[in-house]
């Protein structure tokens, strides 16, 4: 029972890192309903990012958040202007296209500048805390994850009101439901757009910085977490903040619980049954609201 | 013109390994294969991706259910490729029937995550299930034969022919899947398929069951991966699952098949043709020099796809390449009768 216990734990706490990684796709697929398959690359270059500033000046990882968001904004409104509005208006295969495109493009320049070696960081506020563990009724809570889960829990509550709160963040919806009628009250499409991708680069980047605190940086990372983040984006509910955190749970979750039973070759196995279950018998995801 | 252009490439392909086997070298042959058999996986996810409109993600999966039958088949019961090869297609377009039915209520997004989630819980069944031999796979032992027929109908070539007994039987398989796909392209089937693909709702109006056709595409896609895989597994020797279930076999013939123009018979083969000598000049050429392995030919991929994507999405083959030929001939016309005069 404590192990079941303890697994459900773990799981919850792997799955605010998940929530942090998908949250990101959420408003540029959920949201604006535009697809990124280079979503995880965007992942991997924030990590790549934290790794380098670390390695080279010493900065703390979770002190890289600032500079690494900024500059990743910066490359996610420069994938848009530069290649997505192009491929906006047409068939929607050509954005699968134009992103699979960029994922070979930014994992591979990766490996020619770095190769495929995992890298770790070495010295940061949560490596030195990895020891440091809490016990409550039989149940271990390591610090860091403890404290990952709190910043993403963070960002979390900051997104959402951004998004449901303020004027901004209504043009953002605004243009997602309606372009035309978007337009008609003054709102530039193409702007949101941008903003909706720096966004998204952004927080991808930010939840990088915060994962190379518990995982190796190597230029194929993006991958797994990338088609992790898609089950829990459509799990959620497509475009709600909130879904998209309960489902990142749920997927966690699932993962370890499943490992107290099965090979863990099985982990993702069972997520993405439960995405094709959910899928077919509740396409509105398990939070989603129309 | 097309059946002349048509010929030449034909007896190309035919001959050009002919010379270059007889002075010794089989890299070339070997490139061939590759070239061949990407095309041929290229043409079948067009039927799905092209034609039906649906975009898949998965096909992998047949590669390997159609490779590890015929492995099992001939490891374990000691059938030959020539009957393995079909039992193999047939199986994998079932098994594709049975598991794509349910997934066809999804749509556009949905449908592809669909397919990837399927390639995701395949993985582990592949790295776990002793009966096909676990993580190890299976390892395909090269017997004996009394002829070259024999070899050639068990898809087995070994010494100093091996990569050229491979390239013909690529290019049988090849030429089958293109003539199939051409008598598909042109039937009330391939009619369907592009119907539902650019209007579902009109498609479902004038009677066609879309789910059901999605199904028969995807199920023609998932034949031809699985004829591929059963080629691959006996030119590789072996089959386990990481080898087979590999993402590179959807997206090398996916990226082939946009390259060349998503949607047309030749598309695909134009795209290959193209594409992974790229990667195979790029690691000769590269060698063990300072940049080798280090995926300089998938950052040249991911580059072409980008700008086809941005400028091109319907392909090369969708260039007005008539009016430019008409126009140079045109222009050469001219240019005799001024040198005439």
């Amino acid at each position: 029972m404590t192990e079941l216990a303890q697994a459900i734990v773990n799981g919850l706490q792997m799955g605010f890192l998940y929530a942090l990684v998908a949250v990101g796709l959420t408003i540029i697929w959920g949201l604006m309903e535009m697809i990124n398959f280079a979503h995880g690359e965007f992942l991997m270059l924030g990590m790549f990012g934290a790794w380098g500033l670390s390695a080279s000046l010493g900065l703390d990882p979770l002190l890289a958040i600032l500079p690494l968001g900024l500059v990743m904004y910066g490359f996610g409104v420069l994938v848009y202007r530069a290649l997505m509005r192009r491929v906006q208006g047409g068939d929607p295969f050509t954005q699968i296209f134009a992103t699979i495109g960029l994922l070979f493009l930014l994992q591979n320049a990766v490996v020619a500048g770095f190769t495929s070696d995992y890298r770790f960081v070495g010295d940061s506020i949560l490596v030195r805390l990895s020891g440091a563990k809490l016990t409550v009724l039989g149940i271990t809570f390591g610090v860091p994850l403890l404290a990952a889960a709190g910043l993403a829990l963070l960002l979390f509550l900051a997104l959402y009101l951004f998004i449901e709160r303020t004027e901004f963040g209504l043009a953002l919806q605004a243009t997602s439901e309606d372009r035309e009628a978007a337009m008609l009250v003054g709102i530039r499409p193409t702007h949101m757009f941008a903003v909706a991708w720096g966004l998204g680069a952004a927080l991808v980047a930010i939840a990088g910085a915060i994962l190379v605190n518990f995982f190796a940086v190597y230029p194929q990372v993006g991958l797994q977490f990338t088609v992790l983040a898609y089950a829990i984006v459509a799990l959620g509910g497509f475009g709600s903040i909130l879904g998209t955190l309960l489902a990142a749970l749920v997927v966690g979750v699932i993962q370890s619980v499943t490992v107290v039973y099965l090979p863990p070759a099985f982990k993702d196995a069972f997520v993405f049954a439960s995405y094709l279950l959910i899928g077919l018998f509740r396409p509105q995801g398990l939070f989603g609201r129309f | 013109m097309a059946r002349l252009a048509l010929l030449l490439g034909a007896v190309a392909a035919i001959v050009y390994p002919i010379p270059l086997q007889l002075q010794g070298y089989t890299y070339y042959q070997t490139v061939g294969f590759l070239v061949l058999v990407n095309a041929m996986l290229g043409l079948g996810w067009n039927v799905i991706g092209g034609w039906a409109g649906q975009f898949d993600f998965g096909p992998q999966v047949f590669f390997a259910v159609g490779a590890y039958t015929a492995a099992m088949l001939y490891v374990r019961l000691g059938v030959e490729a020539w009957i393995g090869l079909p039992v193999a297609a047939v199986v994998a377009a079932v098994l594709c029937a049975l598991l794509t039915y349910p997934l066809t209520r999804l749509r556009g997004h949905y449908f592809a995550i669909a397919t990837v989630a399927i390639w995701m819980i395949a993985q582990p069944i592949g790295a776990t299930w002793e009966l096909i031999g676990g993580s190890q796979g299976l390892f395909i032992p090269v017997k004996p034969r009394p002829d070259a027929l024999a070899g050639a109908l068990s898809l087995q070539f070994s010494g100093p022919t091996k990569a050229l007994g491979y390239y013909y039987a690529a290019l049988a398989l090849f030429a089958l899947t293109l003539g199939l796909m051409a008598l598909v392209e042109r039937s009330k089937l391939g009619f369907y398929f592009r119907a539902i693909r650019d209007d579902q709702e009109a498609a479902e109006g004038i009677g066609i069951d879309s789910r059901l056709y999605k199904v028969v595409a995807r199920s023609i896609t998932a034949a031809v991966f699985a004829a591929a895989g059963v080629l691959y597994a006996f030119w590789a020797l072996s089959v386990f699952p990481e080898q087979v279930l590999e993402l590179n076999w959807s997206t090398l013939p996916i990226m082939a098949t946009v390259v060349g123009g998503i949607g047309r018979l030749w598309g695909p083969v134009l795209g290959a043709l193209i594409l992974i000598p790229i990667s195979q000049i790029m690691s000769t050429t590269l060698g063990t020099g300072p940049l080798a392995g280090r995926g300089i030919d998938l950052i040249v991929y991911g580059l072409i796809i980008v700008l086809i994507a941005a400028f091109r999405p319907t392909g090369l083959l969708s260039l007005p390449w008539g009016r430019w030929l008409r126009v140079r001939e045109r222009a050469r016309g001219a240019r005799q009768r001024a040198s005439e005069r």
